[in-house]
């Protein structure tokens, strides 16, 4: 197992000066730099205007997010590469995952209801509870996780 | 310290004995990348105690695998008629445990002084 391969963030420039806002990054599938996109999208959260609170719900479900990646798609490989991309729009956050590890298993992204003295499980229940929208869908080679946040007072959509 | 090892150095425990208690100071986050180190500490340190204080109040973040680890090291402090007592849980890591549905298993106190006395 290598853990030396990890990736800077990467910023792109905006689409335009009213356009969505969105930055992307690539990395590897290493757990030490959770820290380093932890405090990627707490900035984020915090520029946006986001409530503390809000800040760290959705800060810990990006972590979890990507830890799950990590520990089931590339089963703790360090060297795989992730890539996240987050589209600020006018109503909601949007962050796209895409790996090309192993398929997720259906069953766990339904976040199965706790149980107290579980060990596991307790990530994707997470994701569920904090973010408004959870898609996972498997492609040609790689799987696409979209996390979505609306901002406070927005309309969701049907 | 700087490169990939500065960074892997997010957490950090250290034990000490109080009245024949064990009590660990963690420092820093806790997340999938550093929660073994923690299991393992607390685990040990749970051997050689009748009960386990956990200080946070250094510790900024916790995700579901420290929480898991918390929950794996009270079932083994149960099953041998144990205590484990955390305090000075900031904001963050009450929300995860709120969020987890966990703030009623644990016994949680604001001060180490208080931890003491459960």
């Amino acid at each position: 197992m290598s853990c030396n391969q990890g990736s800077a963030p990467e910023l792109l420039p905006t689409q335009a000066a009213n356009g969505p806002l969105k930055f992307q990054m690539r990395l590897a599938s290493d757990p030490r730099l959770l820290p380093v996109v932890r405090s990627t999208v707490s900035e984020l959260a915090t520029a946006l205007g986001l409530e503390d609170s809000q800040c760290r719900n959705i800060t810990l479900a990006i972590d979890e997010a990507l830890s799950n990646l990590i520990r089931h798609a590339y089963k703790n490989e360090c060297n795989h590469e992730i890539e996240l991309t987050c589209q600020v729009q006018a109503d909601c956050l949007e962050f796209t995952f895409i790996d090309r590890g192993e398929p997720a298993d259906p069953a766990r992204i339904c976040a199965e209801p706790l149980d107290e003295v579980a060990l596991g499980g307790r990530g994707t229940h997470l994701i569920r509870q904090i973010m408004d929208e959870v898609h996972y869908e498997r492609l040609a080679d790689h799987n696409r996780l979209r996390l979505k946040k609306y901002m406070p007072g927005a309309r969701r959509e049907a | 310290m700087n490169g990939p090892e500065a960074i892997a150095r997010t957490m950090k425990t250290s034990t000490r004995q109080h009245s024949g208690n064990t009590i660990v100071d963690v420092t820093g986050d806790i997340d999938m990348g550093t929660s073994p180190g923690l299991r393992k500490t607390l685990l040990e340190s749970l051997k050689a105690t009748p009960r386990l204080v956990v200080n946070f109040r250094k510790v900024r973040y916790i995700d579901s695998s420290g929480i898991a680890s918390l929950v794996e090291v009270l079932m083994k402090a149960r099953n041998s008629k144990k205590q484990l007592v955390l305090f000075g849980l900031n904001k963050t890591v009450q929300e995860v445990l709120q969020l987890t549905r966990l703030t009623t298993i644990f016994e949680i106190r604001e001060t180490e002084e208080e931890a003491l006395k459960v």
